[in-house]
């Protein structure tokens, strides 16, 4: 309400930092992971003297300087281009709370970025062990910046003692703090053996192919140890009422929960397979299958974690729509037209009905709902409520039974604006034609 | 309608707003310098593909190489400003990103194609024979057109004026470009860029600092030709930009501030001054002229912010909520990292030394 909504409709919904965010937290674990995974290898192949393992890990590290750094670097840079563009006002909170973690963690990028290209560029023509320590100052630069921003996500979910204090320092080292972080990392130690599938798979000589093979499968199964006991700590660290709402109650959330219990196994499973010895042409085609399977399961934890926040952006302090819980009863005294700066108009009169309920719809509902979209559709949601004055009692009792979304904000007169334009409005249901007199029937006494 | 009313209310900062202003200053210095290299560098690299000859096709397979080091460092060293920038200009510059909303939401998408074409420029070389151009083509013109976008962004987050255009369009389709300045400004940095890479082509075949196989003298004299021209029409892009100011925001430079008037007559002196060094071809002259010059062009940058934004915010308005140790921490790991970087590049630069033996 202190900014403008860019008017998503079909793509809103939080589509779009869907989109951006679940592919970057693949690449972005992978690129933390990975460091290790590459100076373990390079290590090894010293010790044995083994020149087919030496070349690989440098093949690896070429598909890493693409992988990571550029589309992980630039699609990290794309979730705060989005999240700016979808949820300012939770950025803009954000970015004031942590100015200086997020200044840190930019230090840290600069670190991985200059420490990965002289490893890459130098490998074979740096002394050895130089070449390693400057892997090891990757692999920590990159392991920092997952540190930081560990800190500022887990303290949307659970800010704790920051709603009291608003320090920097209770916000970050917040009650999920370091359960999250032991699963993250054992998130990026999994990816590495993932992803060592793909650049493995490639490889012609069959006895070097099945050994990294092997390696990679060890790399995916030590770690899943460390990301499960990690998640299942983090899973008892997430306080009430967030606990019940990923369990019990969002409609959501249960769905990427039963997707997350199905892909956790069969990503081990499938990752198994690969330490089997397979042809090469299953194993070429079979460990994008494997990509894919981690892709779901990382991408239904986030989904998680974003569901269990619900109704909030940042908990107990922001709503999912940008309002501050603390502004929430100057609102419903003064209405919410009225105080938001970006509102076309400031009260609903009969004339303005339907603009003003849209203007609700896109300040209130847009941030969680799509209009005909693939996230959190509307259309389907609203389809039984066929009077405005059905709707009306459901926006009315928002927040009250299901606790998952925000209870309306504002006036009545502003509610009934809202309701009519869900049931009416051109953008959610066919076009029906409303008289002046109709509405004015069913508008309640005020 | 005010426009005032649209501007959102700022969030607090943790300490007083003078230690953002120079780490924003800092930080896009550094930020111009890299865009300078990957932009301009660009632009002369498809120039010397153009003009085609041996020492320009070995110029443009050697910018190749360099190429993806400067896109990342470009976006890499782009983020702090933009943090800080953030922290200051909050209301203004999230307002008016949404207001562009789907092209700035495309900028990092079209900047993985830049980088990955970089990269097939770069490693490909020989491999795509005359199709190179293309790839090089391609990726330069997503790079200018990013920069427009910037350049409509950055103008548009000053105007509060024109964001009432949003109640007719808020899909985030608008752009800027009813603003008489847009244009040269825009041009003012694109021209900018290939001055100052140009130096940079000087810069290597001077000091010798990175390897090069393009003759030492061709390297010092073109690099020198590109700065030189570019700063010429620089200086006329200046003026232009100049007057296509609103009248009281030129004024602030023509008497209406000291501060301001001192900044535009030190940055037309230095301009001349290092046109004379570059007809000259007196590279560490340029060079250091070029750097002062640069950092009074950014504080001017920096003046038409504030005049254009004083009906209605100045930074000393924004609440301190102070919290110092934050910043404590951050100026350690800023120290451990410079030091990190540094003992990294003595590593590499050990190294070739000892591959070259």
């Amino acid at each position: 309400m202190n900014y403008p909504v860019w008017d998503l409709t079909t793509y809103g919904g939080g589509f779009l930092i869907a989109l951006v965010a679940v592919v970057h937290v693949l690449v972005s674990h992978f690129a933390v992971g990975g460091g290790l995974f590459l100076i373990t290898l390079e290590k090894k192949a010293y010790k044995d003297e083994d020149a087919g393992l030496l070349d690989y890990v440098k093949k690896h590290s070429k598909f890493f300087l693409l992988v990571s750094m550029v589309f992980g670097g630039l699609t990290g840079v794309g979730i705060w281009w989005t999240i700016a563009l979808l949820n300012p006002a939770a950025t803009s909170s954000l970015i004031h709370t942590f100015v200086f973690g997020w200044a840190a963690e930019w230090v840290f990028f600069v670190g991985e970025i200059v420490a990965l290209f002289i490893y890459f560029y130098t490998f074979g023509k740096m002394d050895r062990n130089n070449h390693i320590i400057v892997g090891w100052i990757y692999f920590i630069c990159a392991w920092m910046s997952l540190f930081l921003i560990n800190g500022i996500i887990g303290y949307m979910l659970t800010p704790g003692a920051w709603i009291e204090t608003h320090s920097f320092w209770s916000g970050f080292f917040n009650p999920t703090f370091w359960p999250s972080l032991v699963f993250r990392t054992g998130i990026s130690l999994t990816l590495c053996g993932v992803f060592g599938f793909v650049t493995a798979a490639f490889l012609k000589d069959d006895n070097l192919r099945q050994k990294i093979m092997r390696t990679c499968a060890v790399w995916v199964a030590i770690p899943f140890a460390l990301m499960v006991g990690g998640g299942w700590w983090y899973f008892l660290a997430i306080p009430e009422p967030a606990k019940t709402i990923i369990l019990e109650k969002s409609p959501e959330v249960t769905n990427y929960l039963q997707l997350l219990t199905w892909a956790m196994p069969i990503l081990f499973i499938a990752s198994m397979i690969m330490a089997i010895r397979l042809p090469q042409s299953f194993q070429k085609v079979f460990c994008f299958v494997i990509v894919g399977i981690a892709l779901i399961y990382f991408g239904a934890f986030e989904f998680i974690r974003e569901g269990g926040r619900r109704p909030f952006i940042i908990y107990d302090h922001m709503y999912s729509n940008q309002v501050y819980v603390k502004d929430v009863p100057e609102i419903q005294k003064a209405g919410f037209l009225t105080s938001s700066k970006w509102a076309r108009h400031k009260e609903v009169t009969d004339e303005n009905l339907m603009d003003a309920g849209r203007d609700l719809f896109k300040f209130q509902c847009s941030a969680c709902h799509s209009v005909n979209g693939p996230l959190n559709d509307i259309v389907p949601i609203v389809q039984k409520f066929d009077t405005v004055f059905g709707m009306d009692s459901m926006l009315n009792g928002l927040g009250k039974i299901n606790n998952y979304m925000p209870h309306f904000m504002g006036t009545r007169e502003e509610r009934w604006a809202l309701a009519n334009y869900i049931v009416h409005g051109p953008d959610i249901r066919v076009v029906q034609e409303i008289t002046q007199q109709e509405t004015a029937q069913k508008k309640p006494a005020h | 309608m005010n426009p005032a009313t649209l501007i959102p209310t700022p969030d607090a900062i943790p300490v007083p707003w003078g230690w953002f202003y120079i780490l924003l200053m800092l930080t896009f210095l550094l930020h111009i310098l890299v865009m300078n290299a990957m932009l301009g560098g660009g632009i002369i690299a498809l120039i010397s593909s153009f003009r085609g000859g041996e020492q320009n096709t070995l110029l443009s397979k050697e910018f190749g190489y360099k190429w993806p080091y400067t896109i990342a460092f470009a976006v890499n060293m782009g983020v702090a400003p933009l943090l800080f920038v953030q922290v200051l200009y909050g209301q203004f510059i999230y307002s008016s990103s949404i207001l562009m909303a789907v092209w700035w939401f495309s900028i990092f998408g079209l900047l993985i194609l830049a980088y990955y074409a970089a990269y097939i420029y770069d490693f490909k070389f020989e491999a795509l024979g005359s199709l190179r151009i293309f790839v090089l083509e391609f990726s330069v013109l997503i790079l200018l057109f990013v920069g427009f976008l910037f350049s409509n962004n950055m103008t548009l987050m000053l105007q509060p004026e024109k964001w009432q255009a949003y109640f007719t369009s808020g899909s985030g389709t608008l752009l800027n470009l009813s603003d008489p300045s847009l244009i040269p400004r825009y041009l003012h940095f694109v021209v900018g860029s290939v001055a100052v890479a140009g130096l940079f082509l000087a810069l290597v075949g001077h000091y010798r600092f990175t390897k090069s196989s393009v003759d030492r003298d061709a390297l010092i004299s073109k690099g020198m030709g590109y700065f030189t021209y570019a700063t010429v029409i620089q200086i006329f892009i200046g003026i232009w930009f100049l007057i296509a100011l609103p009248k009281n925001i030129m004024m602030v430079f023509m008497g209406g501030s000291g501060y301001g008037t001192i900044l535009l007559l030190i940055g037309i002196v230095l301009a001349f001054a290092a046109l004379y060094f570059g007809y000259k071809q007196q590279v560490a002259m340029a060079s250091v002229i070029t750097l002062v010059t640069l950092v009074i062009m950014i504080f001017m940058r920096d003046l038409v912010r504030i005049a254009y934004l004083k009906p209605y915010f100045q930074l000393s308005d924004l609440t301190v909520q102070p919290e110092y140790s934050p910043m404590i921490f951050f100026l350690v790991v800023f120290a451990i990292g410079l030091a990190l970087i540094g003992y990294m590049l003595k590593l590499a630069f050990g190294c070739r030394k000892e591959v070259t033996k």
